[in-house]
């Protein structure tokens, strides 16, 4: 589903990615850890077309990047959901319309959004805060608004930057199960964390990324 | 489709700066009212200029001492040329009648003079579509053939300067509407392109979800439109005022402007002049939309 082959990516002239190679199959759930500033995000965005490789190739499904034509980009996009490690919620929107704006890009009526999206906030524990605007939202709140509308598209790839990173132990417990979930449907799911907990005993991949470089693989 | 979402969201950006997208409004109404008053003008020029040719004539002198029967050729080979309208022939003594009906008490001068001096004349109209400058050459140079005439007078001056008016009229009142088109084109895309950047961080957000450039667009593209819409609404409203205050005050007062026409179509072109520049402005502003 998602093949990366000898992968750099500079930023400037500072590499961010070194000769990155891995395959993840359709239908896994894996987990991408390591520290801080060790690219785990800047490898995500080259799945979601964010940023551009400068050296090997990547393919996404049947589609090699490079070759991609550059109006087919959103059709790509509505396949891959993303949590955001900075969230992009539009502060000017409350949660129910940030999540349906997904929905909306792909051109759904609002008679067809409304009940899927209230559907969604039940899953994620915030059908009561549908009306409320971001910036009146927790942290732990804002980030769940966000995962609402990376999955509220059914989509085959679920990207998680950090998804965890403003919850309490118990709500992240609880996302971790809704990832299950999701994956257990069909749909694959990449995870980058610094969070030990979210992967110990899953038995699902851990990569391993250092500096740019993919240092190792183990089973959580 | 998204259209009607995007309706909400031009709605919305336009509702939420509403002061400076009235200021636009009114930039836009201004200068499609320049518009409409340059179109008036080269209008009224044009239609003056087109009047002319009812009272434009050419007037052939003949050669003295022509027998009656020689005349009467004359006149039919004349009435013969397509270009020729009507002929009317004014004889010697008929001249000189003319002549002292138009000097009536002056007369004293024409005293003395024994012989009837003026040469016997023939004033022929031209067919409408003949009055232009190269086809009244034409015929008078055709006409000068015919045996017997002397001589053949058109206002050529009259005519040269006739068309130079109407082509700086013309070049002018063109020029002038293109500079104002673009003006308005230039503030709705100033516009957008505020409005744009003022969205910035959302339309990265709505790319990274999947939107297409069509529904990027959209929203920005109804903004011109209503822009321009309203723009060209307010410049029917300012010309409406002036076809008022024109027809019903000023004629009151000046009686002769009354020749002067406004074409009524001006008021529904307006609104459909200012949604094309409208558009226009805002898909400039756009430009091309990119993914990565
Ligand atoms: N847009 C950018 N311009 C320049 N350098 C960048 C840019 N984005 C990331 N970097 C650099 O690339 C390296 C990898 O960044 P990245 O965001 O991928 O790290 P990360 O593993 O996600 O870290 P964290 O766990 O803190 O989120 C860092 O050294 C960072 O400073
Ligand atoms: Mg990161």
């Amino acid at each position: 589903m998602i093949h990366f082959s000898n992968v750099t990516k500079f930023y400037e002239k500072q590499a961010a990615l070194k000769n990155i190679t891995f395959s993840i199959e359709k239908g896994e759930m894996v987990f991408m850890t390591g520290p801080s500033g060790a690219g785990k995000s800047t490898l995500l965005k080259i799945i979601y077309l964010s940023e551009k490789p400068d050296e090997g190739s990547v393919t996404i499904a049947e589609w090699d990047l490079s070759k991609l034509k550059e109006s087919s980009i959103p059709f790509l996009r509505r396949n891959i959901g993303v949590v955001f490690q900075d969230f992009r919620l539009l502060d000017n929107r409350n949660v129910f319309d940030n999540v349906a704006i997904a929905l909306r890009i792909r051109g759904m009526l609002d008679s067809e959004i409304q009940e899927w999206v209230m559907e969604i906030l039940k899953m994620v524990n915030l059908r009561h805060k549908a009306d409320s605007f971001p910036q009146a939202l927790s942290g732990g709140e804002q980030q769940r608004v966000v995962i609402a509308r990376a999955i509220v598209g059914e989509p085959t790839i679920l990207l998680a930057d950090e998804p965890t990173g403003n919850l309490d132990p118990d709500t992240a417990a609880g996302i971790t199960r809704l990832f299950k979930e999701i994956n257990a449907r069909g749909t694959t799911v990449v995870i980058a964390t610094h969070n030990r907990e979210l992967y110990r005993n899953t038995g699902r991949r851990v990569l391993r990324i250092d500096g740019g470089n993919m240092v190792g693989e183990e089973i959580g | 489709m998204y259209l009607l979402y995007s309706f909400r969201l031009a709605l919305q950006s336009l509702w939420r700066e509403k002061w400076i997208n009235l200021l636009s409004v009114l930039t836009i109404a201004a200068g499609l009212f320049m518009i409409t008053l340059t179109f008036f003008l080269v209008y009224n020029i044009d239609l003056a200029t087109k009047r002319l040719p009812a009272r434009f004539s050419v007037m052939l002198y003949l050669n003295d001492g022509l027998s009656e029967q020689e005349t009467g050729s004359i006149i039919a080979q004349v009435k013969k040329n397509n270009a020729v309208e009507q002929a009317k022939y004014i004889a010697k003594d008929k001249a000189l009648q003319e002549l002292k009906g138009v000097l009536k008490n002056a007369d004293y001068i024409l005293e003395g003079v024994d012989e009837n001096p003026l040469p016997a004349s023939i004033e022929i109209k031209l067919k409408k579509e003949a009055v232009n400058i190269a086809s009244v050459k034409k015929v008078a140079a055709e006409i000068k053939k015919i045996k017997g005439i002397a001589e053949v007078e058109y206002g050529e001056q009259f005519l040269n300067s006739l068309h130079s008016i109407k082509g700086m009229a013309k070049a002018g009142s063109l020029s002038l509407i293109i500079i104002m088109s673009a003006g308005v084109i230039f503030v709705c895309y100033s516009t957008i392109k505020i409005a744009f950047y003022r969205r910035k961080e959302e339309i990265e957000t709505f790319k990274l979800l999947g939107a297409t450039r069509g529904f990027i667009r959209a929203p920005f593209v109804i903004e011109g439109g209503v822009l321009g819409i309203f723009g060209g609404i307010a410049g029917a409203a300012a010309a409406l005022a002036f076809y008022y205050v024109l027809f019903y005050k000023v004629t009151a007062t000046i009686p002769i402007l009354k020749i002067l026409v406004f074409p009524l179509e001006t008021f529904p072109a307006l609104p459909a002049a200012g949604l094309l520049l409208g558009i226009g402005g805002a898909v400039i502003a756009l430009g091309r939309i990119r993914f990565s």
